[in-house]
C-alpha cells in the first residue's frame, strides 16, 4: 500500500522529542490512559494475538496445499485461454500500462512523500516479520529465517534514517515504481519454483521462473516508464492539460479494444466490409455530419425540428422491411443526435465539435457490431472466451460503462417535473432495488432466451451483462439523484434567466455539478459491482471465484482443496476493492465535496 | 402539451416493447413445451428441505414457505446481532485506545473489501473442516461446540404457558411505562434523582415474577380467539370482497380530499398543475385497480379469511385453557442428539454449518458497514456540541449518552435502514453453501417443476415485501426521531 504512506506523518504528531522519552509517553497516552484504558489494551492485544496466531496456524498448516492456487495461476487470471496465443493476454497487459503511465503523466501526479514516512513503513513490515516468526508453527532453521529477514529491513529503515536529513522527501512516483519493479525483476533472480500443470502432469521445477512469465513481464515495465518519461519529456507541461480528454477517451475504448479485438481476435471477412460495412459508415458519418451541422445552426427552428421528426420517423420505419441491424441501430441513434441538435447549437466550433462527434460514434458502433459479430478465431472451453478474474474485470467494467448512461437517465426522470416519466422511473428504480441481485440474474440467465425472437441468440455472458447493467443501474440512479439534489434552485434560476432550454439547463449546467458530487459514491458503487461479480459463480459463468471453487478442486492433483484458492482470491478482490476505495476518499478530498 | 404527448408515447414505446415481449415469450414457453403456471403450490413436488419448519414439505407451496420463514428467521437474527456488533466496532473506530481503534479499521476494511459470497463460502469450508461432534470438545465444555455439526449452545424456549405469560406481561409492560413517566414528572418537577429507568425494569421484573406463577388465569384469552375463529370462518367470501372495495375507494376519497385540504390556504385553493391533477386521478385509478384485483382473484380474499381464521385457531391452541407450570425453560445442547431449529426439541440450539456460515458471513459483513456509519454520524455531530457538554460539567459518558448519541442516532438511522436491507437480500446467497432459504428452495423447486418465471415470481413479491416492510418500519422511526423544525 504505497500510496497510504502519505497519510502516515499524522501519526508523528508534536514536537521531536529524545526517542525513549517520546515512546513511554505515547504507549501511556495512547494505550494506558487510564484503568478501563490499560484493561481494553491488554484484552485487544490478547486477543488480537490469539487470532493472528489461528490465521498463521491455518496459513502454514502442512495440509495446506498451496500447490493448488501456484500451480492454477494462469487458470484463475485468464482462464482456459489457449498458451500459444497468449502473447494476446500480455498485448492486454501491455496497453493498461501503457495507459496507466499516460494518465500518471498527463495528470501530473507530484506528490512527494517523506522519507521517515517510509522508513516508519519499514519499521512496521520488520515487525510484522517477526511476529508472523514468532506465532506462526515454523521449524526452528524457517524461523531463524525469518528473524533474518525481519533484522535485515530493521537494518534498511535504521541505515536510512541515520543516512538522510529529517525532512528528506521522495517523488511518491519513484516509490510506487520501485515497489513495482522490485518484485518483478526478482523474477530473474530469485529461485521461486516453476508450478504448471501441462497436460494432466505436475510441473514442479524448483528453481526457476519461466522466462514465458518474467520476460513479458519486465517488457511491460519497461514500457510503461519508458512511456511515462517520454510523455514527460518531450511534451511540454503547458500543453499536457490538452491531452487529458484523448486519454479518457482511450480508457472508455479500452475494454472494447481490448476484449473484442485482440482477446477475441475476429476473423474479418475483408471482402464484406469493402462492400457493406465501409460504405455505411461513409454514408452515416457524411450525410449525418452535414445533415447535424446544418441542424445545429442557432436560427433552424420549426424546420430543424421537423427535420429531425422526418429521421425519427425514418429510423422507425427501418424496422418495417428487412435489413441489416446495423442500419437501423445507426438511423435511430441519428435521429437521437437530431433530436438533440437544438440544444447543443452555438457557434461554428461548437457546430463542427457535434458532428465530429456523430462520425466518432458512428466510427465506434460500426466497428464494434463489426468485430463483435465476426467469429472469433481463438477457441476456447465454455462459453465465451476469457474466464477468470479477466471476465470478473470485463464484466465489472461493461456494467459500468453501461449503466452510467441508463441510470443518469432513471435519475433525471425520477427528479423531472413530468408524472408519468417520474412514477415509471421510481417503480423500476424500488422494485430493482428491493429484490436480490440473484434473482434478477437467475431471471436473466434462464428467461432471456425465452423473450428474444427465435432468429436471435444471446451468449450466456451478454445475458449476464445485461442482468448487471439493469440492476446496477437503479443503484446508480438513486446516486446521481443524490447528486442533483444538491444542486441550489440558484444555479436552475441563473440557467433558466440566460435563456437556456430545460435540456440545455441539464446538460450543461446542472448534470456537470451533479455528477461531480456523485463521484465518491459512484466510486463506491464501483467497489460493488467489482465484488458483485463473484455471483457468477452461482450461474455457473466460469468467474474467478467459481475456478477457485470448482475447477481447482476438481483436478485430479489437488481434489478437494478450496480454502487455499479462497484465501487467495480474497487477497486480489481485497487489493483492487481496498485501491479503489482509497483513490475515492483522494477524490473526495481533492473535489472539496462537503466543504462548499 | 408536447410533454404530454412525449410522456405518453414513451409510455405506449414501453407498454408496447412489454407487450412484444410478452407474447414472444408465451410462443416460446409454447414452443419448447415449457411448464408455466402455479399449480405447483398445491402439488405434491418430493423434495427434501435440510432445516426449517418442515423438512419433508407436501407441497411446493409448504416447501416455498418452508423457504421464506428460513430467510425471515436469518434475517431477523441477522439484523440484530449485526447491529449491536456494527454500533461496538463503530465506536471502537473512535475509541481514544489505540490497539482498539486499529484492530477496528482493520477489521472493517478487511471486511468491507471481499466479497460477501466468498467469505461466506470460505466459512462454510472452514466448519465443514472442523472435527465431527462425537465428544464433548468445547471450546466450552458442556455449554458450546463448534464441530463440522455446526455450533451447538444451550437455549431457552417456551413451554405450553408461554403466551399466557406473554399476554399477562402486556399488563406490566402498560404498568411499566406508566411507572417510567411517573418518576420522569417528578424529575422534572423537583429535581430530584429518580431513576425512572431503574424503576420500569423494576416493575417489569415483579410483574415477570408474578406472572411465572399465575399466568394461567390468561388462559380465558383462548376461547376468545376461538370464538374469533369461528367468526372469521363464517364470513362469506362476497361480503369480504366489498367491504376490502369499499375501503380501498374510501381510503382514495380520503386521500384526495385530504390531498386539496393541504392544497387549501386562508386565501383559497392554490392552482392545482398539471402533477396535482396526476396525483389525484392516480389515487383513483390505483383504487379502482385494487377492486378489480379483489373481485377478479377470488382467491385472494379466500386466502386473507382463511389465514386469519388459522392464525387465530392457532393462538386458541397455544392458549389452551389455563395451562400451569413454567412458561419457559432452558437447556444445555445435547452430546447424543443435537436438537436443532427443524424439531425445536427440548435441548440446546444447533446452528448447522450452512446456517452460520451465512449468518456469520452476513453479520461480520454488515456490522463492518454499520460501524462506518455509527463512526459517521458521531463524527458528525458538531465539536461545539461535545464542547458545551462538558462546559456545563458532563461527564464524558455522560455528554456521549445525553448530547452526542441522540443527535447521531437521527443521522445513523436512514443508512442503517438500508443496511438492513441489504443484509436481507445477501441472506440470498444462502444458495451457495445449501441453507434452505427461499431462493434455495425454489431452485429445487423450478429444478423439480421446470416453473422458472412462477418462481421468479413468487421470489421477487417476497422480497419486494419484506424490503417494503422495513422501509416503512424505517420511515416511521425516522420521522419519530426528525428534529421538529419551524
Amino acid at each position: 500500500m504505497t500510496e497510504t504512506i502519505v497519510e502516515a506523518p499524522k501519526e508523528s504528531k508534536g514536537p521531536p522529542r529524545t526517542a525513549a522519552n517520546s515512546w513511554k509517553e505515547w504507549v501511556r497516552e495512547n494505550l494506558f490512559s487510564s484503568i478501563f484504558n490499560g484493561v481494553l489494551t491488554v484484552v485487544f492485544g490478547v486477543a488480537t494475538i490469539l487470532v493472528l496466531r489461528r490465521l498463521l496456524a491455518f496459513m502454514f498448516d502442512h495440509e495446506r496445499e498451496w500447490a493448488a492456487t501456484s500451480t492454477n495461476l494462469r487458470l484463475l487470471f485468464a482462464g482456459t485461454y489457449p498458451q500459444e496465443q497468449f502473447i494476446r493476454v500480455w498485448v492486454c497487459v501491455g496497453i493498461i500500462g501503457v495507459l496507466l503511465a499516460l494518465t500518471t503523466a498527463v495528470w501530473d501526479v507530484s506528490t512527494r512523500f517523506r522519507v521517515s514516512a517510509i522508513v516508519q513503513r519499514g519499521f512496521i513490515v520488520a515487525t510484522i516479520i517477526v511476529a508472523v516468526a514468532i506465532l506462526a508453527p515454523f521449524s526452528t532453521s524457517a524461523r531463524i529465517w525469518y528473524f533474518v529477514a525481519g533484522a535485515a529491513v530493521l537494518a534498511v529503515s535504521l541505515f536510512v534514517r541515520g543516512a538522510v536529513a529529517k525532512d528528506t522527501t521522495v517523488p511518491g512516483l519513484a516509490v510506487v515504481a520501485t515497489g513495482v519493479a522490485l518484485p518483478i525483476l526478482s523474477l530473474w533472480v530469485i529461485p521461486y519454483g516453476h508450478n504448471a500443470l501441462s497436460n494432466g502432469v505436475l510441473i514442479a521445477e524448483a528453481g526457476t521462473v519461466a522466462r514465458t512469465t518474467s520476460g513479458p513481464w519486465t517488457v511491460v515495465l519497461i514500457l510503461t516508464i519508458g512511456v511515462y518519461l517520454a510523455v514527460n519529456k518531450l511534451v511540454p507541461a503547458e500543453s499536457r492539460d490538452r491531452l487529458r480528454r484523448p486519454v479518457i477517451g482511450l480508457w472508455l475504448l479500452l475494454p472494447l479494444v481490448t476484449v473484442f479485438f485482440i482477446l477475441r481476435d475476429p476473423d474479418f471477412d475483408y471482402g464484406h466490409i469493402a462492400t457493406t460495412e465501409i460504405p455505411i459508415f461513409l454514408a452515416y458519418s457524411i450525410v449525418g455530419a452535414a445533415l447535424l451541422y446544418w441542424l445545429t445552426d442557432t436560427d433552424r427552428g420549426e424546420v430543424g425540428r421537423v427535420t429531425a421528426a422526418v429521421v425519427l420517423l425514418l429510423g422507425l420505419a427501418t424496422f418495417l422491411t428487412p435489413m441489416l441491424q446495423l442500419i437501423r441501430i445507426l438511423m435511430l441513434t441519428l435521429a437521437l443526435f437530431a433530436l438533440a441538435a437544438p440544444t447543443f447549437s452555438g457557434v461554428a466550433a461548437a457546430r463542427r465539435r457535434y458532428a465530429l462527434t456523430w462520425v466518432l460514434v458512428v466510427l465506434g458502433m460500426v466497428w464494434f457490431v463489426t468485430a463483435a459479430n465476426s467469429p472469433s478465431t481463438v477457441d476456447t472451453l465454455g462459453d465465451w472466451f476469457p474466464s477468470g478474474f479477466s471476465i470478473t474485470l470485463i464484466v465489472a467494467s461493461f456494467t459500468l460503462f453501461l449503466s452510467f448512461p441508463l441510470g443518469v437517465i432513471l435519475a433525471l426522470a425520477r427528479t423531472s417535473k413530468m408524472p408519468i416519466f417520474r412514477v415509471m422511473s421510481t417503480t423500476y428504480i424500488e422494485v430493482v432495488r428491493g429484490v436480490p441481485f440473484i434473482t434478477v440474474l437467475v431471471f436473466f440467465v434462464i428467461m432471456v432466451p425465452l423473450f428474444l425472437p427465435p432468429n436471435m441468440e444471446l451468449s450466456r455472458l451478454a445475458a449476464v451483462v445485461i442482468a448487471f447493467t439493469l440492476f446496477g443501474a437503479a443503484y446508480m440512479a438513486e446516486n446521481v439523484r443524490g447528486g442533483l439534489q444538491a444542486i441550489r434552485v440558484g444555479q436552475h434560476e441563473a440557467a433558466e434567466a440566460l435563456g437556456m432550454s430545460g435540456l440545455q439547463k441539464t446538460v450543461f449546467i446542472v448534470l456537470p455539478q451533479a455528477l461531480r458530487v456523485s463521484i465518491p459514491p459512484l466510486v463506491g458503487q464501483a467497489i460493488g459491482t467489482f465484488k458483485e461479480t463473484s455471483l457468477l459463480a452461482i450461474v455457473g459463468v466460469f468467474d474467478f471465484l467459481f475456478i477457485a471453487r470448482t475447477l481447482i478442486s476438481g483436478q485430479t492433483f489437488f481434489l478437494g482443496v478450496v480454502q487455499e484458492n479462497l484465501l487467495f482470491i480474497s487477497v486480489v478482490y481485497w487489493l483492487f476493492a481496498y485501491q479503489m476505495s482509497k483513490a475515492s476518499q483522494r477524490l473526495e478530498k481533492q473535489l472539496g465535496v462537503g466543504e462548499r | 402539451v408536447l410533454k404530454w404527448v412525449s410522456q405518453v408515447g414513451l409510455l405506449i414505446i414501453v407498454v408496447s416493447a412489454m407487450v412484444f415481449m410478452a407474447t414472444q415469450a408465451g410462443s416460446n414457453l409454447q414452443r419448447t413445451n415449457t411448464p408455466t403456471g402455479f399449480d405447483f403450490i398445491g402439488d405434491s413436488v418430493g423434495i427434501q428441505i435440510f432445516e426449517g419448519i418442515d423438512t419433508r414439505p407436501e407441497t411446493g407451496g409448504r416447501a416455498l414457505w418452508a423457504g421464506m420463514v428460513n430467510t425471515l428467521r436469518i434475517s431477523g437474527a441477522g439484523i440484530v446481532a449485526a447491529t449491536i456488533l456494527g454500533v461496538f466496532v463503530g465506536l471502537a473506530r473512535l475509541s481514544g485506545n489505540w490497539l482498539v481503534r486499529k484492530a477496528a479499521s482493520i477489521y472493517v476494511e478487511m471486511l468491507r473489501n471481499i466479497p460477501l459470497l466468498v467469505q461466506i463460502i470460505f466459512l462454510w469450508g472452514v466448519f465443514i473442516g472442523l472435527s465431527p461432534l462425537t465428544q464433548d470438545v468445547g471450546p466450552i465444555r458442556g455449554w458450546l461446540h463448534i464441530t463440522n455439526t455446526g455450533i451447538s449452545m444451550p437455549r431457552v424456549f417456551g413451554l405450553n404457558g408461554s403466551f399466557q405469560w406473554l399476554a399477562f406481561m402486556v399488563f406490566g409492560a402498560i404498568a411499566a411505562r406508566f411507572v417510567y413517566r411517573a418518576r420522569v414528572h417528578k424529575q422534572d418537577q423537583t429535581g430530584a434523582t429518580t431513576y425512572p429507568v431503574l424503576s420500569a425494569v423494576g416493575v417489569l421484573a415483579i410483574f415477570g415474577a408474578i406472572g411465572w406463577v399465575v399466568h394461567p388465569i390468561m388462559g380465558f384469552l383462548g376461547p376468545v380467539f376461538g370464538a374469533a375463529a369461528s367468526i372469521i370462518g363464517s364470513i362469506p367470501e362476497g361480503l369480504l370482497q366489498v367491504i376490502l372495495s369499499v375501503a380501498a375507494v374510501g381510503a382514495a376519497a380520503l386521500w384526495v380530499r385530504r390531498f386539496l385540504q393541504s392544497m387549501t390556504s386562508g386565501g383559497g385553493r392554490a392552482k392545482l398543475i398539471d402533477d396535482d391533477y396526476f396525483r389525484i386521478v392516480f389515487a383513483g385509478v390505483a383504487a379502482l385497480i385494487f377492486v378489480a384485483l379483489v373481485f377478479s382473484l377470488p382467491g385472494l380474499s379466500s386466502w386473507l379469511l382463511n389465514s386469519g381464521r388459522d392464525l387465530f385457531e392457532l393462538l386458541d391452541r397455544r392458549f389452551g385453557s389455563g395451562n400451569g407450570g413454567r412458561p419457559f425453560d432452558g437447556k444445555r445442547p445435547d452430546l447424543v442428539q443435537p436438537g436443532n431449529f427443524l424439531n425445536y426439541g427440548p435441548a440446546g440450539l444447533t446452528l448447522t454449518p450452512s446456517f452460520a456460515a451465512v449468518f456469520l458471513g452476513v453479520v461480520l459483513y454488515t456490522s463492518a458497514f454499520i460501524g462506518e456509519n455509527v463512526r459517521g454520524g458521531i463524527l458528525a455531530v458538531a465539536k461545539g456540541q461535545t464542547e458545551a457538554a462538558g462546559a456545563i460539567g458532563l461527564s464524558r459518558g455522560q455528554s456521549l449518552r445525553h448530547i452526542i448519541l441522540p443527535q447521531a442516532f437521527r443521522i445513523i438511522m436512514p443508512p442503517m435502514g438500508n443496511q438492513y436491507l441489504n443484509l436481507t437480500k445477501n441472506t440470498s446467497l444462502a444458495i451457495a453453501v445449501g441453507y434452505s432459504d427461499l431462493v434455495q428452495v425454489g431452485t429445487t423447486v423450478y429444478n423439480q417443476t421446470g416453473k422458472t418465471l412462477s418462481v421468479v415470481a413468487i421470489w421477487m413479491m417476497f422480497y419486494l415485501s419484506v424490503s417494503l416492510t422495513i422501509s416503512v418500519v424505517v420511515n416511521f422511526v425516522n420521522l419519530r426521531l426528525k428534529l421538529v423544525e419551524r
